[in-house]
């Protein structure tokens, strides 16, 4: 058990005897945790450290010296000389009696079985017969905390008559199984849901003997707005809530801490393993990013993104029309000899922004090592809207996911926290119940616009101009660092819904103030001002900014240089290879190399195919290398704040075919680079490619550093090398924001927002089935009433005019939508129109003859666009 | 609204009140309180009402709260110019209008007829002519304050309950309303908690904790905001001393709020009421409205520095929500869950402000201690109790209804003299409802106490008074007051949730006769397990029914284990009906409500009652009318006795 440091310097120090033991504690310490300090151990099951004493398990009772009666130890706060005792008969008799109350509406088979001796005994057994397997009855045997407890206060009957209650075991949710009948109403998952999270989905149901945990008035979790952290699952101390897909593994051989690999933000986390494989995820607790906290993804996605059945773990070489299975050496060799005797102008390698640093450093250096460099690009720039060079502008401010629950006002615009960044909206809420005023600048309803005091609703796609406007205002009144004259106020962005005094006001006085960018607002009209607009705040208060990025390690892509025209560093290159754009272009080179991600519905007409990645793409390739997933090699991640994290290999499969073939992308590059008579990628571990990184990247430690880092701006004079980057990206980047007025023409907005659950290229929904069962991202979302208006019912198709095409595709009715507005998650790839665009919208499908459906294939959102013209 | 305008106010008030005392028009008064109306004296009200429209006749009706004698219910006053009023019982609408009308007619019928009010009684403010300018049929009419359940009574907190129209805030400032609080205002806090202090007053939520002492803390816990809650949350079973003061005198409850309000410095109160008190709620709400017109509530009170306002704040019916953490949450939105203390709510309350929690009763009688001093309030009642106690006399005695004595008061005294004494044999009297418990004969000569009863091993509570007789079962009582504990256990500790569940399981056993003598002792071990380890008073107090049932009554617990045999003959499973051949004339009265058809046998003749067809509904028991002449001719016998 993690004990935290105890004595604050400003706490006053308090001498108390348990059991004759004297610890000094500090002020506002419980009995509980002094008496654990003291090594003592009272039993407990409904107080957990991360949650505020409830005394509802009554079995922490102790006996105070001068305090009348049995005081809880959870809730009685230590006082100077206190002398407490924990264990006497009457104490021992009452904790054993309400333990078997507790038992008596517990089943117990688990605990005092007459078997239970005998029956373990025969599991070992090695006799060729039909042997017990035992029984599992309760997911969370052998890790529950009330076993524990009745082993360790001996009980061996109950004495009362089992009420078994009856109820029938939830299942309909995903990710997580609830069987009530295994609940002790301990309220932890209850306190966690309310006071940590701040979602308040669980509560307690009907009173006296029929009390139940669950949603109010009988809602589903999904209905009720549960994110699925599973924080409820870590804290229940009993198999009451059990997450579906570990479930049933047993007890972990491990836990290893690790990072989670599907996004920006980096969490830490606590992976178990059993037999050599994933099982579940849990957050780490000691972690300065998370703070114990996961979402959705971090929580249940891990074990079945790896373990999916729609991975290759072997490689693959196309040989005439026969696509066989082939040795890493046959494999390399053939893909060598592709590579080999190109112009390096022909070949291009596409990069995801999922990849581990060591993966990323390694195909840079690949790419670049060929005579005159090969072409290389990553799909990290579809997440990186603006262009290398404001990236690093925003990477240079002070980010920080802890600061938010310390901040007095939080700016959040464009993000809802529910399924995404579920940590960073963890934090906002911190602050709210501290007191913070919470500005949320969205034209979307989200679950934080829910808890805001004030909530400005621009009108779609200018969320970004609101947010300036909101930001400059901040700036104003107050005087600058040097005592200058307070800037003169921007015009007030028309945009700006109602910037509202009453925000303004709000937002004028406080010291530290924190700002939360979702990656909608990057995408819109007047984000380019953002990172000036924010270092000017920086300038004026304390400030900690969260811009959020799409993608693993979006940071570690641009500060390692696999984005074209930056080298590691991250530094502008002299000669750019062809690009993203390139490609969207229609202009393909003879060979690709897809590392990680394969952004293509059909297959790319080129020469040579080459993938290098988890799962099969969805076409032909020639060789396919498989990599490594993040539990099956070492490697790091730079997160947001730029801290370089440690992903731990827990996945310890044989190798062989069926599993454990695939290798860690830089060991195939270094592999690669051999086979081409290279001798530049020769890396003995992942160690040696960070010490490479080391020399190229300054600031990232050799050694394993989890402190955050500021990033140097890439273009010293930014005033005109980030405007130049900047229009020179625009011909090439995925969205081109408009300057004045929205294009197109029709009565609705179409905001194209980046797909959120797409990890190394794929959705997540394919391949976790819970959270295909959430249908988060699919089709189009807008607004109930204009449904009705249109005459299309939830699951209706409509058709979306836009560039002179038409877009078929089935609507979803999302009352967070506000009206006239129509959201579509988009793919990297997505090559129309500016963004946000004027659309027509229509009933059915209007579409000329020959227009096909979107098919239900992971490029859903694409496959139904017939171009333009 | 200064303090001028209110003093104006109060001339307004008393010409009003003299009108409604002794106006010069006749007056039909009709006690509208909850036990009214469930008596039926709506219809009363309205076939009077409908008879004074269509006969044109110069009589005004008025609607009053409950007087008390709730078995007298529906109860009907008829006041004729220069004549006393007069107090008729039991009333429906027909016998309503006929006494009217004979009393126009200037007959004094005496059917029905329970008192009248008199000149010292000090009801009509004096408005009442003198006995000697009575007529001599008149000043015959017995006096309503000798009748024998109100002689015994001392009546402060309910001085105004039936005598006033509980919507009129004139009748209120008539008879002295808001003077106490006035006085207040002009003197400093400190002053107003001492001569709570003096007085001696105590919670009279139940457990008598001393009004002043919460104050102080409260009032020196801080210096921000603080908030008063007044509790109506009154939901012990048989109960209703709350419901019928507010139904009766709501403005005495908001005076009090005032006072306390004043005292510990609160700017806001709350009156949490349970929504099963519509008509408590409606007065409430109206007196609410007409104490801010008044400038009694709102911004400076009078004109005063002092700001005070009230929100009513309806419960959903938790009983558990009474307790005060858990009323706090409740009102805060939360589930009504009550949470360890300290700290106490007195430090850190609703919103996380400092809070007073003070009973409807205790509230009612600041105004009285206000307005005539510490001592003479510390007059009534005992050394360690002062002044009154209101209680909800129910169960089986003869004279049903809502009282108050001053402390030291017997309980003999209460159930006797006042209550008529039980119907039939006294067995027990059920004090504090489901915390309290139930004491045998040997104390009814006990002076009512809060340490009194409680070294009985019940207690006050807020004054639920079940008298139980020969017919009620014990075990049984026990029983039923476990089983509301039970389930009204808001499910958050052990003890409470599960455990109580235990002891209604092992007292089902003993009614139903499968238990063993070694249950009793489990019993007792769980009962003090759970007293000792629940987290809230429910919790800890849930077992004093069965524990003192035990204490004073064991033999019956034993009858019931081993005789399997029910004296009262209520437990079910340990009865059988029979017919006494003897006995039975055979008028078949039994035979057509028995709804098995268990009971046969033609006319004249003894019948034959089938014991495995017998449901032991009761019925037959019900109708058999030969008591009188033979006694039962169809008794109830214990299993266990006809085995001998």
């Amino acid at each position: 058990m993690r004990i935290e440091p105890l004595l604050r310097p400003d706490a006053r120090a308090l001498r108390v005897e348990v059991d004759h033991l004297a610890v000094t504690v500090p002020e506002g310490t419980t009995v509980l945790r002094a008496a654990e300090v003291a090594g003592v151990s009272v039993p407990s099951l409904c107080s957990h450290k991360e949650l505020t004493p409830f005394g509802g398990c009554r079995l922490c009772t102790v006996e105070i010296e001068g305090v009348r009666g049995y005081p809880l130890a959870c809730s009685t706060l230590a006082q100077d000389g206190m002398e407490v005792t924990t264990d006497t008969v009457a104490l021992r008799e009452m904790h054993a009696e309400i333990l078997r109350l507790i038992l008596s509406e517990h089943p117990s088979s688990c605990l005092l079985c007459d078997e239970a001796d005998d029956c373990r005994r025969s599991l070992t057994t090695i006799r060729k017969a039909g042997v017990s397997t035992g029984c599992r009855s309760c997911p969370n045997d052998g890790a529950c905390e009330l076993q524990r407890l009745v082993e360790r206060l001996g009980i061996t009957e109950i004495g009362y008559p089992i009420a078994y209650r009856g109820l029938e075991a939830e299942h309909d949710d995903p990710f997580f199984d609830r069987d009530y009948n295994l609940c002790i109403l301990c309220g932890r998952c209850v306190r966690m849901c309310h006071e940590v999270r701040g979602a308040s989905v669980l509560a307690f149901k009907y009173r006296g003997p029929r009390t139940l945990i669950g949603p109010a008035f009988g809602a589903s979790h999904v209905a009720a707005g549960c994110e699925f952290c599973g924080a409820c699952v870590s804290v229940c101390p009993t198999g009451a809530l059990s997450d579906k897909v570990s479930k049933w593994d047993g007890r972990p051989d491990g836990i290893e801490t690790s990072t989670c690999p599907f996004c920006c933000l980096g969490c830490r986390v606590e992976l178990a393993h059993r037999d050599g494989a994933l099982s579940s995820v849990g957050a780490a607790h000691d972690a300065e990013v998370n703070d114990g906290q996961l979402c959705v993804r971090g929580r249940f996605c891990a074990p079945e993104a790896t373990h999916h059945h729609s991975r290759a773990r072997q490689p693959l070489v196309r040989k005439g029309a026969y696509f066989r299975v082939a040795s890493w050496d046959e494999a390399l060799d053939e893909t060598a000899g592709k590579l080999s005797g190109i112009a390096a102008d022909d070949i291009l390698m596409l990069v995801s922004g999922d990849l581990a640093n060591e993966g990323l450093y390694a195909a840079q250096r690949f790419a670049r090592g060929f005579p005159g460099g090969a072409g290389l690009d990553s799909t990290a720039r579809a997440r990186l809207p603006g262009g290398p060079a404001f990236w690093s502008r925003m990477f240079a401010l002070p980010i920080s996911i802890k600061a938010l629950g310390e901040a007095e006002i939080v700016i959040v615009a464009g993000l809802d926290t529910r399924f995404s960044f579920s940590v960073a909206g963890v934090q906002v809420r911190r602050a709210v119940r501290r007191g913070a005023k919470l500005i949320v600048v969205d034209a979307r309803e989200s679950n934080l616009a829910r808890v805001a005091d004030q909530w400005l609703r621009p009108r779609p796609g200018d969320e970004a101009r609101a947010l300036v406007g909101l930001v400059r205002t901040l700036g104003d009144g107050e005087p600058g660092p040097d005592g200058s004259e307070p800037t003169p106020s921007g015009e007030p962005a028309e945009a700006a819904g109602r910037p509202g005094g009453e925000a303004n006001e709000m937002a004028r006085g406080a010291a530290t103030t924190a700002v939360v960018i979702g990656p909608r607002v990057f995408d819109c009209r007047g984000a380019e001002e953002l990172p000036f607009e924010l270092e000017a705040l920086g300038a004026r208060r304390a400030v900690s900014i969260l811009p959020l990025a799409h993608g693993a390690n979006v940071r570690g892509a641009l500060e390692l240089g696999v984005l074209g025209e930056v080298l590691p560093g991250p530094r502008l290159a002299v000669g750019r290879g062809p690009g993203l754009a390139q490609l969207r272009a229609g202009r393909l080179p003879k060979v690709l190399y897809l590392v990680g991600e394969a952004p293509f519905a059909t297959q790319p007409a080129c020469d040579v195919v080459i993938a290098q990645d988890l799962y099969l793409p969805p076409f032909e390739v020639d060789t396919f290398l498989p990599a490594a997933s993040f539990a099956e090699a070492e490697g790091t991640l730079t997160n947001i704040e730029g801290r370089v994290q440690d992903m731990c290999r827990v996945e310890h499969l044989s190798p062989g075919t069926a599993h454990g073939l695939a290798r860690p992308d830089w060991q195939i590059f270094s592999d690669l680079a051999a086979r081409l008579g290279r001798s530049d990628l020769r890396y003995a571990d992942a160690a040696a490619v960070r010490a490479a990184i080391r020399i190229d990247v300054p600031g990232f430690a050799a050694e394993l550093d989890r402190s955050p880092r500021r990033m140097t701006p890439i273009a010293p004079d930014a005033s005109s090398t980030a405007a130049g980057l900047e229009s020179d990206d625009a011909g090439r980047g995925p969205s081109v924001r408009p300057q004045e007025g929205l294009a197109g023409h029709g009565r609705f907005i179409l905001i194209s927002e980046q797909a959120s659950f797409r990890h190394r290229g794929i959705d997540l929904a394919d391949v976790v089935e819970g959270l295909g069962e959430l249908h988060l991202e699919e089709g189009l979302a807008m607004n109930p009433d204009d449904l009705a208006r249109l005459g299309v019912e939830e699951g209706g198709t409509v058709t979306v005019t836009l560039d002179g095409g038409d877009l078929v595709c089935a609507v979803r009715s999302d009352s967070e939508c506000p009206r006239g507005a129509a959201f579509l998650a988009r793919d990297e790839l997505w090559e129309w129109s500016t963004h946000p665009v004027r659309v027509r919208i229509r009933a059915g499908d209007r579409s000329p003859a020959g227009a096909s459906r979107p098919p239900a294939t992971r490029d859903r959102r694409l496959a139904g666009w017939r171009g333009g013209g | 609204m200064g303090a001028r305008t209110l003093e104006r106010r109060r001339h307004r008030a008393a010409a009003r009140w003299a009108a409604f005392t002794a106006g010069p028009r006749p007056l039909v008064y009709v006690g509208m309180g909850s036990c009214g109306l469930a008596a039926g004296a709506g219809e009363v009200l309205a076939g009077v009402q409908a008879h004074i429209a269509a006969r044109r006749l110069d009589v005004e009706t008025a609607s009053v709260g409950c007087i008390g004698p709730c078995y007298l219910e529906p109860l009907l006053d008829v006041r004729l110019p220069g004549r006393p009023r007069l107090s008729y019982a039991n009333m429906t609408a027909e016998l309503a209008v006929a006494t009217l009308d004979a009393l126009l007619a200037g007959e004094l019928p005496r059917r029905h007829l329970v008192g009248r009010f008199a000149l010292d009684d000090g009801w009509d403010g004096g408005a009442v002519p003198a006995d000697d300018d009575l007529p001599a049929a008149f000043a015959a009419v017995p006096r309503l304050a000798d009748h024998a359940m109100l002689a015994h009574q001392v009546r402060i907190v309910l001085r105004n309950c039936g005598i006033i129209d509980p919507e009129e805030v004139d009748h209120y400032l008539a008879r002295g309303g808001y003077r106490a609080f006035e006085a207040c205002l002009g003197t400093p806090w400190r002053d107003v908690v001492d001569t709570v202090k003096l007085s001696g007053l105590r919670g009279r939520g139940g457990a008598g904790f001393p009004t002043w002492v919460k104050w102080l803390v409260c009032r020196e816990a801080g210096s921000g905001p603080r908030n008063l809650i007044c509790n109506a949350d009154e939901g012990d079973p048989g109960a209703f001393m709350n419901r019928s003061l507010i139904e009766g005198d709501p403005h005495a409850v908001l005076e009090g709020m005032l006072i306390a309000a004043y005292a510990i410095g609160a700017s806001h109160g709350y009156v949490y009421i349970r929504a099963e008190y519509p008509l408590a709620i409606r007065r409430l709400r109206s007196a609410i409205g007409a104490a801010r017109k008044l400038g009694l509530l709102g911004e400076c009170v009078l004109g005063s520095d002092f700001s005070f306002d009230v929100t009513l704040k309806e419960g959903a019916g938790a009983f558990v929500c009474g307790e005060e953490t858990a009323l706090i949450a409740s009102i805060e939105g939360r589930r009504g869950m009550p949470r360890t203390r300290p700290p106490f709510p007195a430090v850190s309350g609703l919103w996380g402000r400092p809070t007073i929690i003070n009973n409807v009763e205790t509230l009612a009688t600041l105004p009285a201690v206000m307005a005539r001093g510490a001592d003479w309030y510390a007059a009534h009642g005992t050394e360690r109790s002062k002044g009154t106690k209101t209680f909800a006399l129910v169960g089986k005695v003869r004279r049903g209804g809502l009282i108050e004595v001053p402390f030291g008061t017997t309980l003999r005294s209460v159930i006797y003299d006042i209550g008529g004494g039980p119907t039939k044999d006294f067995r027990a009297v059920q004090t504090g409802g489901p915390s309290g418990g139930c004491l045998s004969e040997e104390f009814l000569d006990t002076p009512i106490e809060y340490e009194t009863l409680a070294a009985a091993g019940s207690i006050m509570g807020s004054g639920g008074l079940i008298v139980l007789d020969r017919d009620t079962c014990i075990v049984d009582t026990a029983r039923y007051f476990l089983r509301f504990t039970q389930a009204e256990s808001c499910g958050k500790c052990v003890p409470c949730r599960v455990g109580t569940g235990h002891l209604v399981g092992i007292l089902d056993a003993i009614c139903s006769g499968r238990a063993e003598l070694a249950d009793l002792e489990r019993l007792e071990r769980l009962a003090r397990v759970i007293k000792a380890s629940s987290l809230c008073g429910l919790g800890q107090t849930a077992p004093n029914p069965v524990l003192s049932a035990l204490k004073y009554f064991r033999d019956e617990f034993v009858e019931h284990i081993v005789d399997r045999r029910c004296r009262a003959a209520v437990c079910r499973d340990l009865v059988i009906y029979r017919v006494v051949p003897g006995r039975c004339t055979g008028c078949q009265r039994c035979v057509q409500v028995c709804p098995t058809g268990a009971i046969t046998g033609p006319r004249a003749e003894a019948h034959n009652l089938d014991v495995d067809k017998c449901i032991k509904c009761r019925a037959c028991y019900e109708v058999c009318r030969f008591d009188a002449i033979a006694g039962d001719a169809i008794v109830i016998e214990s299993r266990g006795q006809r085995a001998d």
